[in-house]
């Protein structure tokens, strides 16, 4: 009796058992089908790609933290159904093609400090000695009028961004207008001279390149490749750096006293040639080779200076720092200027387009009527800028145009609208073409005449030229001291 | 499955509540022990039973949720947002891409094209080159001759709207790098038109209008040099000699046989040319323009060149055919102020000239203009810009990147760097720097080698 009681006994735990695994069961079920609608493996899928799509997920919520964009998943859908043709672009993958036939360069040693080049210190009289001996390459093209070189560039490759390269063309083509209209040279690099050096750092050893291999060139002007002229008619008032070797648009009392990291924008700046300028791009590059030294560089310049974020080392932030730290030495020949737009931050620009074209004119060049307007953070070329990338188009286009506009109306045309790439004519064909004047006096502008001509110089008046250049070579000595016991 | 297991259950336990007590009258009693049975139980029962039944509901919903795809009611907020910036990226490329304008509606009131009238560029100007040596007397600041080089403007030009693809883009970007290059080199001057001048005279007649305005605005230039964006240079230190057509006004690279013997529709090429800038210009222009206005015109005319040139596909009219086709049918009032040049690469046709660069290099020198040394490589066909091109987009695009560092690396050279192999974007090293870097500036630049070649002032 005591048997048959155990068994029943037995057999009810075990249904009990039974019945509560059940439960268990249907639980545990329905907590995995909880979990799959939540973390996004939702439609069909596989138990494979569930668990790709969980970490996927776990990823994606990292990454918002980070500004948003991601214009290349767009392209990516846009061309999934291209057809396998070999006449069509659309599928092409252009890095496929791109290959380095010569090794890498020698690694440098990483214990000796990083260099820009072997340290010259007589610069000042190689390069007026060269001027001497080379009257037709003068620094000066007129009274006050030096010789410049506009320095831009883009990396080698393809944008990420699809539209990129669209709007790094226009770029370009507004700087060759500018400069076409005041007799300044252009320069656009797409090389990288130095791996080191890469990013925005590596405007420093291409300016020291090109201030060496052009001695005639008396100012280099570097320039962003997202900065665009918007005022054409305005002259740089070359006159006011007479004495001076370096200007960046920005503020004293913040760079000085404030200590801020935007105190001033080293993405439009003159520089002259000569020593000095070498000294302080040797100054200024210790900060650059990328790695350890930028990221711990980059430290040091968060902490020091106000308002700077987290992130490694940039050459504007180590050029405020410069200029903080050893002021006695730098600041007397730095002018920063704000009385015109050298550089004009876009954000507070770009709206008011229409009231400037209604209340004033070109050839201000400052907040009535900027002279560069400068789209920072937008990374037109990249994937991910800080703004939103339609504004940031948008914009840029009107800047374009607004440019663009006081070109054409040397030829009787003008933009439909800041917005449009149409145009209309403002002024009929006529058979006498030169009593037209344009508006603004830019078909041919007193900064173009040629007095000592843009490139050579007149025949006649080659002995006089060089007597100027050679003045002007020793007057605008950029030594600390000026040398007056030349020639 | 639960009720049985409950029924069960209640037997088990309606058996062992039940077991010392069976006796006969179990009927009544056993029907009052089952209602009987305890409240508990039976509560127990139903909680039992209705926490499966919930259970399984929402199991149910669960399931249907994933199947069906009813899964956005909950879904990640991420995903959403994801999708909708990937939604509003495409829409803005898209219209950034789209020939749509945000002033089409607001201007119905242009006047349509009247096919009857004879299409001119503008009104006719009959003294242009006295007009124009009277300006340059007025002006002495700004000659045409500039230390005895004839003032010269070289003209190019796009599209406004990106390009159907982002290469095209990419490459348009290279060939005016390129062209900013050899102008710097050679002190010429650059107009980069990105405008419709005149909406007739679209596509590759756009040039028309644009050449006659710029000569006319400017005065001072001497000569404008037409030039294609898909031509390349490839010989930096070339200057075309322009003291070899001081009796010409017009340079065109072409083959006098193929003209005027065979008649054929590539006989010579309008992309790279130069203009003068004077009257017979303007002349040209003017009987030049008429096969181009869009529609009716420029089809018909189309028929009229297939018919008449060789080897000419049917198309619409093209620039280069009309060209042509003047020259042959008016050759006395045009063709002896035309240089029909051949003895340099004023246009080099691709496809024979790519594939040898390493042999040139090795073998010759910049300088040459010629077939050891291309001046001009042009890469015709290849509409990088668009979605098709002629031939396969692997060859166009390998052999552009070629050409552009076959010339890059001549712009290097004086800053001791050059191309990895002519495919790599990436640079090295080719000269150490140094403390004297003016020596090198002297041997290299090509500016002094290039005034010292071109000898006397004017």
């Amino acid at each position: 009796m005591t048997e048959s009681w155990f068994g029943q006994r037995r057999r009810r735990q075990l249904q009990r058992f039974l019945q509560k695994g059940k439960l268990t069961i249907l639980c545990l079920f329905l907590t995995i089908i909880v979990l799959r609608g939540n973390l996004g493996a939702g439609k069909f899928g596989t138990p494979e790609t569930d668990i790709e799509e969980i970490r996927e997920t776990f990823s994606f919520y990292r990454k918002r933290v980070e500004p948003r964009r991601v214009l290349e998943e767009a392209e990516t859908i846009k061309n999934d159904d291209a057809s396998a043709s070999g006449n069509n672009y659309a599928t092409f993958d252009i890095n496929k093609m791109f290959v380095d036939e010569e090794g890498d360069d020698i690694k440098p040693d990483p214990n000796k400090p990083y260099s820009l080049g072997p340290k010259i210190s007589d610069w000042d009289e190689q390069r007026a000695d060269w001027l001497k001996r080379n009257p037709n390459f003068s620094n000066f093209l007129g009274p006050n009028k030096p010789r410049v070189l506009l320095v831009t560039g883009s990396a080698p490759k393809p944008c990420e961004n699809p539209v990129g390269d669209h709007y790094l063309l226009k770029s370009i083509k507004n700087k060759i207008d500018y400069c076409r209209l005041h007799g300044i040279e252009l320069f656009y690099n797409m090389a990288l001279l130095d791996a080191e050096m890469a990013g925005f750092w590596a405007k420093l050893p291409l300016i020291r390149k090109l201030l060496l291999s052009h001695p005639e060139v008396e100012f280099l002007w570097w320039m962003d490749s997202d900065a665009m002229f918007t005022d054409m008619a305005y002259e740089v008032p070359w006159e006011r750096y007479k004495d001076r070797n370096f200007v960046m648009h920005g503020w004293n009392e913040m760079v000085y006293d404030e200590k801020n990291w935007i105190g001033l924008n080293t993405g439009s700046f003159l520089l002259r040639n000569c020593q000095w300028s070498l000294d302080i791009l040797d100054a200024w590059a210790p900060m650059g080779p990328k790695g350890k030294v930028r990221d711990e560089a980059g430290k040091v310049l968060t902490s020091a200076l106000k308002g700077r974020p987290v992130f490694e080392a940039d050459d504007q932030s180590a050029m405020v720092y410069l200029l903080v730290t050893e002021k006695d030495k730098w600041a007397e020949k730095v002018y920063l200027e704000n009385h015109y737009y050298l550089h004009g931050y876009w954000g507070i620009l770009v709206d008011k387009y229409e009231e400037m074209m209604e209340n004033y004119h070109p050839g201000l060049g400052d907040h009535r009527w900027p002279l560069v307007t400068h789209f920072v953070g937008c990374k037109p070329c990249g994937k991910f800028g800080d703004y939103p990338v339609e504004r940031c188009l948008k914009q840029m286009d009107r800047a374009f145009n607004f440019g663009d506009n006081q070109i054409l109306q040397m030829y009787g045309f003008t933009h439909k609208s800041l917005a449009s790439r149409r145009v209309k004519r403002t002024r009929n064909e006529t058979s006498n073409p030169l009593e037209v004047k344009d508006d603004l006096g830019l078909l041919h502008p007193a900064f173009k005449a040629v007095k000592f001509s843009n490139f050579f110089p007149l025949v006649g008046d080659i002995t006089f030229q060089s007597g100027l250049a050679a003045e002007c070579a020793f007057a605008c000595q950029c030594a600390f001291m000026l040398d007056m016991d030349s020639d | 499955m639960g009720q049985e297991s409950f029924t069960a259950q209640k037997r088990g336990g309606g058996a062992a509540a039940t077991l010392p007590t069976t006796t006969p009258n179990g009927g009544r009693p056993a029907r009052s022990a089952s209602s009987l049975l305890p409240r508990g139980r039976q509560i127990h029962k139903t909680f039992n039973n209705i926490k499966i039944t919930i259970l399984c509901g929402f199991v149910t919903i669960l399931v249907l949720r994933g199947t069906i795809g009813l899964g956005n009611l909950v879904s990640s907020e991420s995903d959403a947002v994801n999708q909708h910036l990937i939604e509003e990226t495409n829409r803005l490329l898209d219209e950034i891409r789209s020939d749509k304008d945000p002033d089409d509606p607001d201007n119905p009131s242009e006047p349509e094209y009247n096919p009857n009238v004879t299409y001119t560029l503008g009104p006719k100007i009959t003294n242009w080159d006295q007009e124009r040596k009277s300006w340059l007397d007025r002006n002495p600041d700004f000659p045409n001759y500039v230390n005895g080089k004839a003032r010269i403007l070289l003209v190019t030009g796009s599209p406004p709207n990106p390009c159907d693809n982002a290469i095209g883009d990419h490459y348009l970007l290279k060939a005016i790098k390129n062209k900013i290059d050899y102008c710097r080199l050679h002190g010429i001057e650059i107009v980069y038109n990105m405008a419709h001048l005149d909406k007739e005279l679209a596509g590759y007649w756009a040039k028309l209008p644009l050449i006659r305005r710029l000569m006319l605005s400017h005065p001072e230039v001497e000569w404008i040099w037409w030039m294609d964006s898909d031509a390349l240079f490839t010989d930096m230190v070339f200057e075309v000699p322009l003291k070899k057509y001081d009796g010409y006004n017009m340079v065109i690279h072409g083959y006098p046989d193929l003209l005027f013997d065979q008649k054929s529709w590539i006989a010579v090429n309008t992309g790279s040319f130069l203009f003068r800038n004077c009257q017979w210009s303007l002349d040209l222009l003017d009987v030049w323009a008429p096969m181009g206005p869009k529609g009716p015109v420029r089809d018909e005319a189309g028929r009229v060149l297939t018919a008449n040139l060789k080897g000419r596909p049917a198309f619409e009219a093209d620039d280069q055919s009309a060209l042509i086709y003047l020259f042959i049918s008016q050759r006395n009032v045009w063709m002896d102020k035309v240089f029909v040049e051949n003895a340099y690469f004023l246009h080099g046709y691709w496809a024979g000239l790519v594939d040898r660069y390493e042999e040139m290099i090795e073998k010759y020198h910049p300088g040459l203009g010629d077939e050891r040394w291309p001046f001009v490589t042009h890469f015709v066909g290849c509409k990088p810009c668009g979605s098709y091109g002629d031939y396969p987009v692997e060859k166009c695009l390998r052999s552009m990147e070629r050409a552009f560092n076959f010339a890059d690396n001549q712009v290097l050279k004086l800053y001791g760097f050059r191309h990895r192999g002519l495919v790599s974007p990436k640079i090295k090293r080719i000269r150490n720097e140094t403390v004297t870097p003016l020596e090198f500036v002297d041997q290299l630049d090509i500016r002094h080698s290039a005034q010292g070649s071109s000898g006397s002032q004017s």
